[in-house]
């Protein structure tokens, strides 16, 4: 899809650590994966190891990327997509190897995410430093407290107006997470563990009656949307317990919840606005 | 169409926010948008501003469905001392939603309170989320 082999030959000079063509070696596994049947077991194996040997490269872009308010955990599993993606459309007859492939491909998902998953709209700088720190406020708050914190206390522990936590409480709603539009996944390719607890999850989906509809509408999710629902509504974790078992802010919690809840709306009812 | 309102009583002066929309999800934004603002002066924590905004936004969408075409959607919002009651309702003549469906199992996850009813023609929902109990003075410091 994206075109790709005219990208730089420098980038591979940009892996520190790494010396320059160290990863030629993969040259003939990519070779071979062309040879195999998709779905093959060797196929499967073989693309796997792939993805694993080139994680270090996605790691790299994707910290390239932090410190401008997304969570490098989300930016590592964005550019762990952009990799798996680079392997499956890589095809070593033409261009000039793979990393020249990659690099753009990985960079070309990490962009999207901020394209997708940053500010709605012209935000002035001091409302995103203010919802940057209402962010770090409320976790903190929320260790000590045991419970997210109340806009008073917000103001109390920051030291400004409650008007002003207001504001920068409202300037979230101009944030907003990547699109539901990403194309799914496999699993088992990105999984970080938050895996383990699905099998349980679909035994208690029973307790309502629309769960033959519910559990394929909760499969189009993405894992993380989908795990985030099962703690909520199967679980009844709060929302700033979710943030905590899965490493985001409770305000991300809150966005995939709302996303996550019109995504299954639209599947189980075709209601509009889903 | 308009005048169908069943609210029993009428609007408080002080505490009560009342908004007319017509029933469409294109209007939900607002009603929100509504939710969270009373939900922050209210002083609820974050988790439960965000439960009643997700909880009003689930109501809102299931009464939608089952709204005649062309027809008006009326939320009310009363804060309470203890807690803040949303009721919405839409012209319908149908049942209101199940109670055995992951919708509504949605709705009584993020509210303390949820029930819903048709009459005369309005089909009902009304949620319940409480306020905090005010903490004891010093209690943040004592826990840390």
């Amino acid at each position: 899809m994206n075109s790709t082999t005219t990208a730089p030959p420098r980038v591979r000079a940009r892996h520190p650590g790494r010396r320059e063509g160290e990863y030629d070696r993969f040259d003939p596994l990519f070779e071979r994966l062309t040879t195999l049947a998709a779905g093959s077991a060797e196929h499967t194996r073989l693309r796997e190891r792939l993805i694993a040997e080139h994680l270090p490269v996605a790691r790299h872009i994707a910290r390239r990327f932090s410190g401008r308010g997304e969570p490098e955990s989300d930016l590592v599993q964005v550019a762990t997509i952009g990799l798996i993606n680079a392997v499956d459309r890589y095809d070593p007859h033409y261009g000039r190897g793979f990393l020249p492939f990659a690099v753009p491909t990985i960079k070309g998902e990490v962009q999207r995410h901020f394209r997708d998953a940053t500010w709605a709209m012209r935000v002035p700088r001091r409302m995103k430093e203010l919802h940057l720190q209402l962010v770090r406020a409320s976790g903190d708050l929320a260790d000590r407290l045991g419970r997210s914190p109340r806009p008073s206390e917000l103001a109390e522990h920051l030291g400004i107006s409650r008007d002003e936590v207001l504001d920068g409480l409202a300037a979230a709603a101009a944030y907003r997470p990547a699109s539901l539009d990403r194309p799914l996944r496999k699993d088992d390719d990105t999984s970080d563990g938050y895996g383990e607890q699905l099998g349980e999850t679909d035994d208690a989906l029973d307790i309502v009656d629309d769960a033959e509809y519910l559990r394929p509408a909760l499969r189009k999710l993405p894992e993380r949307e989908r795990r985030i629902i099962a703690l909520r509504f199967f679980r009844h974790m709060t929302q700033s317990q979710i943030a905590r078992a899965v490493g985001i802010s409770q305000m991300h919690v809150s966005r995939l919840l709302a996303r996550s809840l019109a995504a299954l709306r639209h599947e189980l009812g075709g209601r509009p606005g889903g | 169409m308009d005048g169908a309102d069943h609210h029993a009583p009428a609007i408080a002066a002080r505490d009560d926010v009342e908004i007319r929309l017509g029933a469409e999800a294109v209007h939900l934004p607002v009603v929100r948008a509504v939710a969270v603002t009373i939900a922050m002066r209210a002083d609820l924590d974050l988790d439960a501003i965000s439960d009643l905004e997700l909880a009003v936004d689930e109501a809102c969408s299931s009464l939608i469905v089952l709204a005649r075409p062309d027809s008006l959607l009326i939320c009310r919002f009363t804060v309470r001392d203890e807690e803040i009651v949303f009721r919405a309702s839409v012209a319908s003549d149908r049942e209101p939603p199940s109670t055995q469906t992951f919708g509504w199992r949605v709705l009584t996850t993020l509210t303390d309170r949820a029930r819903g009813w048709a009459r005369a023609g309005q089909v009902h929902i009304e949620l319940a989320k409480a306020k905090p109990v005010s903490a004891p003075e010093g209690r943040a410091e004592e826990i840390h």
